[in-house]
């Protein structure tokens, strides 16, 4: 399969990238590439330009911020954000997920900040970054604007982009004290599109009560959806079985979870629960240990 | 694929049934939607346009076939789609009650969709036609509260 006919441009500075895109309203960016060009291929796609940013220098990379957190480029492949230690380190939830998106040739390609811009709603990403309290930098010509995870995403496919900007960066807060994650999905194959998957992040105050919770699950409707049930059982309760059971049944009217030929709803629903039961049991284990630092 | 639900307009039966069989007010209302014509009492033919994410605008030829109309209680149409990307097939029931000054519709749609547009996006068809159905209710029920304002009906 061949893609139709499409003009190449392949800027140097981001600068330059940012006056194509504003001239060409029928251009495309491009990042990986690794869901674009299958839906070029497919004509599914044609973009009438592509704007390839893999020759920027300056897009990719992880940087540790002043304030303790983490500024990643766009452009930064998923195979270093696997692999590298500020991530291991800093943003464990990232580390630990990447292994679940699709296969390392994807990964080798793929970027953070393309995923983002897709917002495919069965992608791990988004939720990920939501649940961490993520901040994605867009820039236009206009200038740099900065917008939580959490308003980022707007629907099936859809984000808060403006025409004419790009995602040139994401920043992730740095980790509470007391605090853990996990991550989990369920796909048919190792690789697949997830029939259900949960990013979960928490903290605990001092008296081993849950600080703060947040639940972030993909698959189960039009993009990353946060579950403020979940969050508002969690707060201010002992971590235990039964107050994560409540959490995980309080996921259930924050859900509108689609049905194919690979899981009905009603079964997404269920597995929604279960996964984000153990999910928060994982994490909350993470949180005491990182609380308790002999333990270790 | 089934497609069911349920949707409250905050308006009279007979409004309501002559806004939902307006091929002007479909026209405007279904999301991406071209043009629609009623070619007879019976058959409406369009064109529809639905571009989602990377897509680009996947464009439809659509014939509608009422059948069993029960005016202002009920209908059923037969739905055939045809375009570059795959088709659709299948039918829909749509049955108006009256609630005090609200009215209740029920639909329940069962359509058969394939081609290409099923084979690589068959995960999302649920995901896309309760947003594209979502989108059309709302922007009926706009529409609906435009009318009644207006007090044309």
């Amino acid at each position: 399969m061949k893609p139709a006919a499409f003009e190449y441009r392949r800027p140097a500075s981001t600068e330059e990238a940012l006056a194509l895109l504003a001239e060409h309203p029928g251009a495309k960016p491009l990042a990986g590439g690794q869901s674009l060009i299958p839906a070029m291929n497919f004509r599914l796609a044609a973009p009438e330009m592509l704007i390839d940013l893999n020759a920027i220098p300056g897009l990719s990379g992880v940087t540790p911020l002043s304030g303790g957190g983490l500024r990643i480029g766009a452009m930064t492949r998923h195979r270093a954000l696997e692999t590298g230690s500020a991530v291991a380190g800093l943003a464990p939830l990232l580390a630990e997920t990447m292994p679940f998106i699709a296969h390392p040739q994807i990964r080798n390609r793929g970027t953070l900040g393309g995923s983002l811009a897709h917002a495919d709603p069965a992608a791990e990403l988004p939720a990920v970054m939501v649940a961490l309290g993520a901040t994605l930098v867009l820039t236009s010509r206009a200038g740099e604007r900065r917008l939580p995870a959490g308003e980022f995403f707007t629907g099936l496919f859809a984000t808060a982009l403006a025409p004419g900007e790009l995602v040139t960066a994401i920043e992730l807060p740095a980790p509470p004290a007391r605090s853990g994650s996990a991550f989990i999905e369920l796909a048919r194959r190792h690789g697949d599109y997830a029939l259900v998957g949960v990013a979960v992040a928490v903290s605990l105050g001092t008296a081993g009560t849950c600080a703060g919770a947040s639940v972030a699950l993909f698959s189960v409707g039009e993009g990353p959806v946060v579950s403020p049930g979940a969050a508002a059982v969690l707060q201010g309760a002992e971590p235990g079985p039964e107050a994560i059971r409540a959490a995980a049944a309080a996921i259930d009217r924050d859900i509108d979870p689609p049905s194919d030929i690979h899981a009905s709803a009603a079964y997404r629903r269920n597995l929604a629960q279960v996964l984000t039961g153990r999910a928060l049991t994982r994490a909350f284990e993470r949180a005491r240990i990182s609380a308790s630092p002999t333990e270790q | 694929m089934i497609v069911e639900g349920t949707y409250t307009f905050a308006g009279p039966r007979e409004v309501v049934w002559n806004l939902l069989l307006d091929p002007d007010v479909l026209a405007m209302t279904m999301p991406g939607t071209a043009t629609i014509k009623r070619v007879s009492d019976t058959r409406y033919e369009g064109k529809m346009g639905v571009g989602i994410g990377p897509i680009t605008a996947a464009e439809f030829d659509v014939v509608i076939t009422m059948t069993d109309r029960v005016e202002p209680e009920r209908y059923a149409m037969q739905i055939e789609g045809r375009g570059r990307f795959g088709f659709t097939r299948g039918h829909a029931a749509v049955t108006l009650s009256a609630d005090g000054a609200a009215t209740i519709m029920h639909y329940q749609a069962d359509l058969m969709v394939g081609g290409k547009i099923a084979a690589v996006g068959q995960r999302l068809l649920d995901s896309v036609s309760r947003m594209l159905l979502k989108q059309g209710l709302e922007a009926m029920s706009a529409e609906l509260d435009r009318r009644l304002a207006k007090g044309s009906g």
